[in-house]
């Protein structure tokens, strides 16, 4: 078994968006909630939270931007700027507290205390933009976190792996020129699913080129072709590149039972994910993976999925 | 949707007098593929096409010497001799619908616009029309594609769009389509949104029919090549 931390914090709850919103607190309650229920949140090792400070954040996103969001928190207003992004008082703050989450997950792997963690955190990031907020995320905790260990730590090649049901534009776009950071995406084809981007031709722009790899799967397609893409795109290009730390943004919303999508992939294809990242990650990292939720919308599904999820990172399954 | 907001106005033209050799540079520096000819008050006299340069240069299967000889024979010939005289040309007055269907049928790559008097205004090239596409679909802004099955009768785009609307989702664009059902419509609408769960939820409340938008493309593939 490998030492696996567990970042979660009662705070993230107070990020509310109303009752009407899928990304919603009950979706960390639940998974919280099975967690215990199943043991497993015994065996993991719990990893405290503490607020990040800004200039890590500042190290993807402008100032300028960071300040429009602390103002329309402060203003009491509840989007910000789209009806997707649903905000309250309270989501400045808890937005910082989901990137330290990230941070003190990687100090910790980083230090030899734990293997590998993930983060149950909310709000999620892979959608925000160096200057905007998109589809329910304001900070992109995990781009933020990928500078953290060049910055902090001095790792010079950074792997991360999407695998949420939409493509992470934010991500994408923050790296797209950086060919330090190879970007995997796998997602639900832009000409159906939201954010429209995440073309096959899309792979990096000057220095980049080459460091962006997309897999759009057509709506319907489901764990066959799943495995095809991440044996054919991913595999090869993450060995090839070898990243030293490896970090994920993963969303369970490609599941079968998630209305968000139409990829239809079953628990047993999030498995396969699951096992090819993790064995990746032995063979190129170390075994170093901080994997950082992003979106899952099912909650009858979603605490499941993180459970065998977390299980392949500990080497339970 | 008119032609006046979707043309090039900044023009790359020629006179009647400029050498093929000139106007072959000057296409391939501005990345061009139809270039104007106006007379020196601006009043369009034709068009010159990469095709039409391409035509009147000499085989490239010649031999080297020959075909040098021959090509500085033919690149100072001026444009006026190749060009297509009175070419087909529309008003900014037009629709893009007018333009798509007259490029289609005519197979044209391009229509000068000109006015009433034959001065040259713009030119609608394909690359405008796929622009205006994009554009139309609003496939550049971010969302997603939902497919509703829908029977033939009054009425039911509105209850869809109600439905939307309820769920204050800005709508990219709507697409209607014909599906193996003769009695049935599929209607596409792209919501500029990524939260569709209740949007759903409520389509199929309604007893709206969701498919796959992919299903619908598979199911009418085979009618396709059957004609």
């Amino acid at each position: 078994m490998k030492r696996t931390g567990l970042v979660y914090d009662e705070r993230y709850l107070l990020h509310v968006t109303g009752g009407y919103h899928p990304e919603s607190p009950a979706r960390l309650e639940a998974i919280y909630k099975r967690l215990e229920e199943s043991g497993l949140l015994a065996q993991l090792t719990r990893i405290e939270v503490a607020k990040a400070n800004q200039r890590w954040i500042e190290a993807v996103h402008t100032i300028r931007y960071i300040m429009k969001f602390d103002e329309a928190c402060i203003s009491g207003i509840n989007e910000f700027e789209h009806p997707d992004n649903a905000i309250c008082r309270d989501t400045y703050e808890i937005a910082f507290l989901a990137v330290g989450g990230v941070l003190k997950a990687i100090d910790a792997v980083m230090k030899g205390e734990v293997d590998n963690a993930f983060c149950a955190i909310r709000p999620p990031g892979h959608h925000a933009e160096v200057d905007k907020p998109m589809g329910f995320c304001y900070f992109n905790n995990v781009a933020i976190g990928a500078r953290y260990l060049q910055k902090e730590y001095g790792i010079e090649r950074v792997g991360i792996i999407d695998f949420d049901v939409h493509h992470g534009n934010g991500t994408q776009h923050i790296f797209d020129r950086d060919s330090t950071v190879l970007y995997y995406s796998i997602h639900e084809h832009p000409s159906f699913a939201y954010p429209g981007t995440g073309r096959e031709f899309e792979m990096g722009i000057g220095e980049g080129d080459g460091y962006t790899i997309n897999s759009p799967v057509l709506p319907g397609r489901g764990d066959d072709e799943y495995k095809r893409l991440m044996m054919q795109d991913l595999v090869p290009a993450f060995k090839k590149f070898n990243p030293e730390f490896i970090l994920l943004s993963a969303g369970f919303d490609a599941h079968e039972s998630d209305m968000m999508s139409g990829t239809n992939l079953s628990t047993g294809g999030y498995d396969f994910i699951s096992e090819v990242i993790v064995n990746l990650a032995n063979r190129c990292t170390g075994g170093r993976v901080v994997s950082v939720l992003e979106g899952g919308y099912n909650l009858d599904v979603l605490p499941l999925l993180v459970e065998n999820h977390i299980k392949f990172l500990a080497d339970l399954k | 949707m008119f032609v006046s907001e979707r043309m090039s106005k900044d023009l790359v033209t020629a006179g009647p007098d400029m050498t093929i050799f000139e106007a072959k540079k000057l296409m391939t520096e501005r990345d061009i593929r139809h270039l104007p000819v106006v007379d020196a008050a601006g009043k369009l006299l034709g068009i010159v096409t990469d095709r039409d340069i391409r035509d009147a240069m000499p085989s490239t299967l010649v031999k080297k010497v020959d075909y040098d000889l021959t090509l500085a024979k033919i690149t100072n010939y001026p444009i006026g001799d190749i060009m297509t005289r009175n070419p087909l040309t529309i008003y900014a007055y037009y629709t893009i619908q007018d333009s798509l269907l007259m490029m289609q049928k005519k197979k044209v790559g391009a229509l000068p616009v000109i006015d009433q008097e034959g001065y040259l205004k713009g030119i609608l090239s394909t690359s405008d029309l796929l622009k205006a596409f994009v554009n139309i679909m609003n496939i550049d802004e971010p969302g997603c594609l939902l497919c509703i099955i829908v029977k033939e009768k009054q009425g039911q785009m509105k209850k869809i769009v109600d439905i939307i609307t309820e769920e204050k989702i800005s709508l990219g664009s709507v697409l209607v389509a014909r599906v193996w059902d003769k009695e049935k419509r599929a209607i596409f609408p792209y919501l500029l949104t990524n939260n569709v769960i209740n949007v759903k939820k409520k389509l199929l409340d309604a007893g709206f029919e969701l498919i796959d938008p992919m299903k619908w493309y598979l199911d009418q593939l085979p009618q396709k090549l059957k004609k």
